[in-house]
């Protein structure tokens, strides 16, 4: 089993899907921004969700994230919740 | 407008969904208030984030109208349609040969997907189970045009026959089609409507992914909505021209005065207000009425935070001062999204409507919401003359089609 990844690696991976998909900079995004500040459609929104998912085997529930007005802080906090909780239930 | 003659009118319906079978039993639930949301019955439903569903009934039986060797044919997609036809083409009470002309008639069907269960069904032998053969009749099952093909072949009916798709509008497309070829003449009679049956284990992960499903029941136009509940079923309908159904004397249920129909070329899923009102605007104009002539709209009314929104602003824009006194409501709540089959189902809710004078409630709508600000008829079913509707549908893609239905 690996080691849970640090609250610093997920941001850095989420930041990076999140310019991936998004088409932006990643030195533009900060823990305040949100997907509407990028212009970023709902559909990108969900390959957003579905790439870190599958990039952390992680599920986020059907209504989980609020991505239009949520902020990346947010959705790091979320992701990394959903990480630890995996590795508790796996350890 | 088309000659008198050549008006469109509905001689027989027939149905299929999560109040069981019969276009009655659908009827019967909405004027009830009833809804036939429930958990979701499938064998894995327990890994699904997907937790509810407006399903048909497990007692569904198609055996009792249709032969067992068509049977083994046909995808429940077909089931649902044949069963539905049976059902419409009994109360017009036309028959092949004796009140119509097979080449005089037409089978037009919507479906989003078509033979879903089929095509999941033999992947996981393929890919699950490592089986290298499929079912013999894997292709006649699930080719997307089956539908219409059975309806044709098991009714008599040999003139222009084929599928309409176009996502959750497919039904409206189909109907549409139907008439035209009433009114263009190249039809006298027509079997049409929608059927889907998608809730397969692959359907239901692919919407999970899209994450516009809700997780507790569909709540149109309410603040706490929280998307859309698919469905599945069937609704077929028997429209004839004026002509056509005078002269054998039958009983006419509805008339099907006009359509719209628009693409927003936009966003490929983000509903467009602007194509949704030109497509009730164009109905409107295409059956001769005014806003003021319009009582009732059974709206898409998804129960998605975006459609729900959108939808009431086209209507403001199609209807102007006059929206505000409008009945509007969303039959989705009581029989789920069933997708391709959607439109025609909500075309039995329309007709009976006129016919009942009760017009079916949007249930489940507890909280206000600032963006849906028109009358949704939540209290429950109203008594309400209707002397004109509005059916809309507004498709995944972009693709709108919206029916103008009157009593006669």
């Amino acid at each position: 089993m690996s080691d849970v990844p640090t609250h610093a690696a997920v941001r850095d991976a989420v930041f990076s899907i999140v310019a991936k998909q998004g088409k932006v900079e990643v030195s533009a995004l900060t823990p305040a921004s949100t997907l509407k500040d990028f212009g970023i459609a709902s559909l990108t929104a969900i390959e957003i969700l579905f790439e870190i998912e599958e990039k952390f085997d992680i599920d986020f529930p059907e209504q989980g994230a609020d991505l239009d007005s949520g902020t990346l802080e947010q959705l790091v906090d979320a992701v990394a919740a959903a990480v630890a909780k995996k590795h508790a239930g796996a350890g | 407008m088309p000659a008198a003659d050549r008006d469109v009118v509905v001689t027989g319906m027939g149905a299929v969904s999560a109040f069981g079978t019969g276009a009655g039993a659908l009827w019967d639930g909405l004027a009830a208030g009833r809804c036939a949301i429930g958990p979701l019955r499938h064998p894995r439903a327990a890994e699904l984030r997907i937790p509810i569903a407006a399903q048909v009934p497990d007692g569904f039986d198609p055996a009792g109208c249709i032969d067992e060797r068509r049977l083994a044919m046909l995808d429940r997609t077909s089931q649902f349609a044949l069963v539905a036809a049976a059902e419409a083409m009994a109360q017009s009470g036309l028959v092949s040969g004796a009140s119509f002309a097979p080449e005089r008639a037409a089978a037009i069907i919507g479906t989003g997907i078509g033979g879903e269960t089929t095509h999941d069904e033999q992947c996981r032998r393929l890919y699950a189970e490592g089986a290298t053969r499929v079912h013999p009749l894997t292709i006649v099952r699930l080719m997307t045009n089956a539908a219409a093909s059975q309806v044709s072949i098991v009714h008599g009916i040999k003139g222009p026959s084929f599928v309409v798709a176009s996502a959750c509008a497919s039904s409206n497309h189909a109907i549409s089609q139907a008439v035209q070829l009433i009114r263009g003449g190249l039809a006298d009679v027509v079997v049409t409507g929608g059927t889907e049956a998608c809730l397969t284990y692959g359907s239901l992960r692919a919407w999970e992914a899209m994450r516009v499903a809700a997780d507790d029941t569909c709540r149109p136009f309410s603040a706490n909505r929280k998307g859309l509940v698919l469905g599945e079923g069937a609704a077929v309908f028997t429209l004839e021209s004026r002509a056509h159904a005078a002269a054998r004397g039958a009983t006419v249920l509805a008339r099907i005065a006009g359509f719209g129909m628009t693409a927003d070329a936009g966003d490929i899923v983000a509903p467009d207000v602007d194509g949704a009102a030109r497509a009730m605007l164009l109905a409107m104009a295409d059956a001769g009425l005014a806003p003021g002539d319009v009582d009732y709209i059974n709206a898409h009314g998804t129960g998605t935070p975006v459609n729900d929104a959108a939808e009431t602003r086209a209507i403001r824009r199609s209807f102007g001062a006059g929206a505000s006194r409008l009945a509007v409501s969303s039959t989705k709540s009581a029989h789920g999204h069933a997708l391709g089959a959607a439109g025609a189902l909500e075309l039995v809710a329309v007709v009976g409507a006129m016919r009942h004078g009760i017009v079916p409630a949007t249930l489940n709508l507890a909280v206000p919401d600032l963006e849906c600000d028109l009358d949704y008829v939540a209290e429950g079913p109203r008594p309400m003359k209707v002397r004109a509707a509005l059916s809309n549908s507004f498709a995944f893609g972009g693709l709108n089609a919206v029916l103008a239905v009157t009593a006669d």
